[in-house]
Order: C-alpha cells, then structure tokens, then sequence
C-alpha cells in the first residue's frame, strides 16, 4: 500500500464520513426520528390504518412476485450470457442494463402504451380474456419486474465468469446430466451471488415508486403500494404516517442487508 | 482396440486443430498423446470424453460408436490440468459425486469412496474442503473422482501441467504406480517429452493436427520417423550432414579414425555432471556435443582446443535437412 501522510489520510476520512453522514445517515436518521418522536404511538396509528396496511400487504405481494420471476429469469439469462455464444448476444447483454439508465417513469409509460385496456397492443386482447394487466397488480409487477432485472444478472454474470466452465464439464465427464450439473455445480458455486442479487432486487422492488405509479394508476386501497402512500400521506398533511410507513420501508431494507451480512460465511469475498 | 479414432476433423474458424487423425489406442495400457501447445492433442483427448465435438470423423469406445454420445454416457473419467475439483464440496463428497449420480447405495458409496481415498493417500483429509489441499493433493483428488466411477478410459489434460518440477515427477511415477494397479485404459495429454519417455507404454506424436508417429517410448527414440519426431524427443544436432544426439558424438583429441570432422571447442558449458561443447568445424558448422564432467575431464579439453568428432557406435543417425530442424 502507498504510504498517505497523517493529515491527507483524517482528510479523505472527514470528507468520506461527511459526504455519508449528509447524504445517508442523517436524512434516515431523522425519519426514524419522526417516527419515533410520540413514542411508538405514531408507529401503531399507522399499522392500524388500513389504507397503509393494504399498501403494506400490496407492495410485499408485488416484491415478492417481482424477485421470484427476475430470480428465474436472471440466473438463466446469466447462464445463456455466459456459457453460450449467439448472434445478438452484446445487444442482449446491452439491453438488460436498459433499465438501470431509463427513468421509471418512462418504463411505466411503455407499459401503458403496450397493455393498456383501450388502445394497447395487447391490452384490449387480454382484456377480452377478462384479465387486466394495466392499472392491477399483473402490470405492477411487470413494472417492479423491469427496473429490478438487471440487479440479480450483474450479480450472477461476473461470478459465473470467474469460476469457468471446469467443474460443469467434470460434473458431466462423472455422468451428470444438465439439470443435475445444475443443481449440484452450478447453483451451489454461485449461491452468494445469488443471495445478493435477490436482496438487492427486494429492496429495490419495495422501493419502486414511478413505474409502479403510472401503471397501477394509485388507486386508494386497491393498487397503492407502500411508496405511493408515503406520497399521498404526505401531499395530504398526515406527516407522521408519511413518516411511520417511510420508517417501515427502511427497516426492511437494513434487515435484508444485515441478514446477509450474517448469512454470508466469512472466508467468502 | 480400446478407443478408435477415424478421420477426425476440427477447425476453430480459421485454425485447423485436428486434421484427418486416425488413431487406435490399445486396451489397459497408458499412452501418452506427446506434441507442442497448440498442436491439437488437448483438442484430440477433449472429443474422445465428449467435451468437445468433431467436425467430421467418428470416435469408438471398446467397440461402441460413440461419436454423438453426450459426455454422460461415455464412462470416460477426465482428469483436467487445473484439477476442476468441486469447491464447495468436501474431498470426500468430491471423489463421491459421480457415484451419487449414479444412484448407488449409501455403503457402497462410502466404502467405495474410503478404498479410493487410500489408494490417492488423502484418506486423513476426507473432510477437508479442496481449498485446503496442496496443488498435487488436489489433482490425486480429481484422479480419485474420476476412477471412482469405474470408467472405461481414464483421459488426463496435462494432469501435471500446474505443478512445480518436483511435485510434477513424484506424480509422475506415482501415476505409473497406479497404473499398474488399476488397470485401466489411460490415455494423457503432455508436451513434456520426458514425461512421456518416462510413463507411457505408447506415444502418439501430434503436431500441427496431425499424427507423426505412432509407438513405444524405445521405437520413438530410436527410429523417428522424421526430423520433427527426432528434434521433439530430445536436443538434435548435425554432424557431417546428419542429425543426431549431442550426446551421440564421440569426442578424441587426435583423429583416430578416417571420417572424423575436425574443429575446434568455441565454448564449453558446465552443468552438473555434464559438459556441453559447441565444437566449431573446419567446414564452418557448429556441432553441440554432450559428455560427462568424468570424461571431459579425462580427455582435457579445454576452450579454443583442437578435437575430431565422430558418431558414436549405434547412434540414431538421421540424414538431415536443416531447415526443418528448427521445431
């Protein structure tokens, strides 16, 4: 390592903490502070709203969906990015990060113009089959699916290129078929990967605000999730519960970090 | 024949690795496939497992055509040079792995697995993850995996291409130990020719996609079937025209007997036990000659002395053109 003088090193640590401190912790902490400022009564009001619980129940529902099929759908577009070689492949690779320069508000707007019920490619199609993708929950969670897609790939992508093809083709040389060489190889070797890709796509999913705002159209009780609340809390100047459900929302997300944290064995980088 | 190979072709675009092998490698003995990096014999081992495919051309194993069989379904066990062990796995459920696929009893499996771990000398590390091993403990791992599976041909990459020089010579015998145990047909990938020399009980020489030689270790070196066998076995020189081995010429301080080339010693090379002339000659050739510290010293030669150079008696000696010499 390259030697740093004593006052350059407090420095780059004041400016490092600084930057933190006023862009991270302090803004989270004085939510939380908020929240807590009447005791837990502040809490409870908000728990025992229905409209928050709804959004609560709404927005866990549309997560879960969203990393369940961007989990599938990652690991086996990571697999297909790296094992195999197709035409299209960079254009492939160069899509799937689409999502992490398009603003969400754009990505909503597509989907509207692709599945809406009246005018859609698709939309009036679906419709007619008595299902609604636009302004319920099936277009929701494609929206929280789009922004989410590319967090479980770049996680997986890199690992999958690090441990090589070696120990796939041992696996099948001692007679394992592909499936097998899966389960057993595959998956196992890149399980941490995984783990984050899946966490870092459940906390973004909860998070989602803009795609997820235009599509669901923010009806009150039916198709407002846990963000659209905090906005509608807010605009109506009920501060605390804008407050208490923002609390909510952060305290999911430092437990998902934390239990990775401990999950994660400690000899593994 | 245990494994038969008919027109095999394979290109990688533009390059050719394989063209038109043709090759029989013979039940329950240990060949070597011997060649320079680039010269197809890892491409060659790679479509006999199935882990690569031909071009054109077919691949039998013990009679069966296996040429579109799936790398599953060949037995074949595969040793690869950076051993490819199972990270997460233990050296116990590694050498496992293959008979769980298979599907075989628990006991078996166990008893099976100890037997084998005995025989690789791991059995105290059973437990241990493979990132605890040495590099030569991990690669007798792998060789236990795979003939864990009784496998018909057992196919090693440069099995001991990542090892340093003396790990790499104690599995080398090692591997021949075993051999002679186990039994069973073993064909392995080196470019290391006194590895092969050393081992194997056949050569196959591949160079540039092609087979130049077939035969035993002795055959190879003492009838080459042309230059590029002959300078890959060993150091070549020429003498008078031919090729032979520096260590071939005899070397004498008066000219004994009609036909010895004349020249002088320009440079005189210590290593050990053994002393490399560069013998400068009236014709203007410089000839490389190896002999012994002992003799060199019994016969006194120094730098700048006069000697008279002959082929020694039963020399492989070869008529050569230079220019193909350089390989």
């Amino acid at each position: 390592m390259v030697d740093v003088s004593t006052p350059t090193k407090w420095a780059l640590r004041i400016l490092a903490l600084g930057y933190i401190f006023f862009l991270v912790a302090w803004p989270v902490a004085l939510v939380v502070r908020e929240t807590f400022s009447d005791g837990l009564t502040t809490l409870t009001d908000a728990l025992s709203d229905d409209q928050v619980t709804g959004a609560l129940q709404l927005t866990l529902m549309i997560a879960v969906w969203a990393v369940v099929i961007n989990l599938v759908f990652g690991v086996s577009i990571s697999l297909l990015l790296v094992r195999y070689e197709f035409p299209g492949k960079r254009v492939l690779s160069a899509l799937i990060d689409l999502p992490l320069s398009v603003s969400p508000v754009v990505v909503g707007l597509a989907l509207l113009l692709v599945y809406n019920g009246r005018s859609g490619w698709f939309g009036p199609g679906i419709e007619s089959t008595g299902y609604r993708v636009i302004f319920d929950s099936p277009g929701m969670i494609m929206a929280t699916c789009f922004v989410a897609l590319p967090l479980i790939i770049r996680e997986v992508v890199p690992v999958l290129h690090e441990i090589g093809d070696d120990q796939e083709q041992a696996a099948r040389s001692l007679g394992a078929n592909a499936p097998q060489t899966f389960w057993r190889i595959t998956l196992p070797s890149i399980k941490w990967a995984v783990v984050y890709g899946v966490v870092l796509s459940l906390a973004r999913s909860l998070g989602e605000f803009g795609a997820v705002k235009i599509v669901s159209g923010n009806i009150t009780g039916r198709t407002q999730t846990a963000t659209l609340v905090v906005e509608a809390k807010y605009q109506n100047f009920q501060q605390s519960e804008a407050y208490a459900t923002s609390f909510l929302l952060i305290f999911v997300s430092i437990a998902c970090l934390i239990v990775v944290a401990f999950l994660r064995p400690k000899n593994e980088a | 024949m245990s494994i038969d190979i008919t027109g095999l072709n394979k290109t990688f675009g533009d390059f050719v690795a394989l063209d038109d092998v043709n090759v029989s490698l013979p039940t329950g003995q240990l060949t070597a496939l011997l060649g320079p990096s680039g010269g197809g014999k890892s491409t060659l081992l790679r479509i006999i497992a199935g882990l690569d495919t031909a071009d054109s051309g077919t691949v039998s194993i013990e009679g069966v055509d296996a040429t579109k069989l799936p790398p599953q379904k060949r037995n074949v066990g595969f040793v690869f040079q950076h051993y490819a062990v199972f990270k997460h796995m233990t050296v116990a459920k590694n050498v496992a792995f293959g008979l769980e696929i298979r599907k075989r009893p628990k006991e078996e499996i166990a008893a099976r697995v100890d037997e084998l771990l005995k025989l690789v000398h791991l059995s105290q590390f059973s437990h241990r993850l493979p990132s605890q091993l040495s590099g030569g403990q991990r690669q007798r791992m792998a060789l236990a995996r795979a003939l864990a599976v009784e496998p018909t041909v057992l196919l090693l990459d440069e099995p001991f291409g990542a090892l340093d020089a003396k790990v790499r010579k104690e599995l080398r015998e090692w591997l021949r130990r075993l051999h002679d145990e186990v039994a069973v047909t073993t064909v392995f990938v080196t470019h290391d020719q006194e590895e092969a020399l050393e081992v194997a009980d056949e050569i196959v020489v591949i160079n540039e996609g092609r087979v130049e030689q077939v035969g035993s270790p002795d055959e190879l070196y003492d009838q080459p079937a042309n230059d590029f066998v002959m300078s890959f076995l060993g150091e070549v020189t020429t003498l008078g025209g031919a090729s032979l081995r520096p260590h071939d010429i005899e070397v004498a301080t008066a000219p004994h007997s009609a036909g010895a080339v004349e020249g002088s010693i320009s440079r005189m090379l210590r290593i050990g036990f053994e002393v490399r002339l560069t013998v400068l000659t009236v014709d203007g050739d410089e000839v490389a000659v190896v002999l012994t510290r002992t003799h060199a010293r019994s016969l006194g030669l120094t730098e700048g002395a006069t000697v008279w150079l002959t082929p020694a008696n039963g020399a492989t000696v070869i008529p050569s053109m230079r220019a193909s010499l350089a390989g």
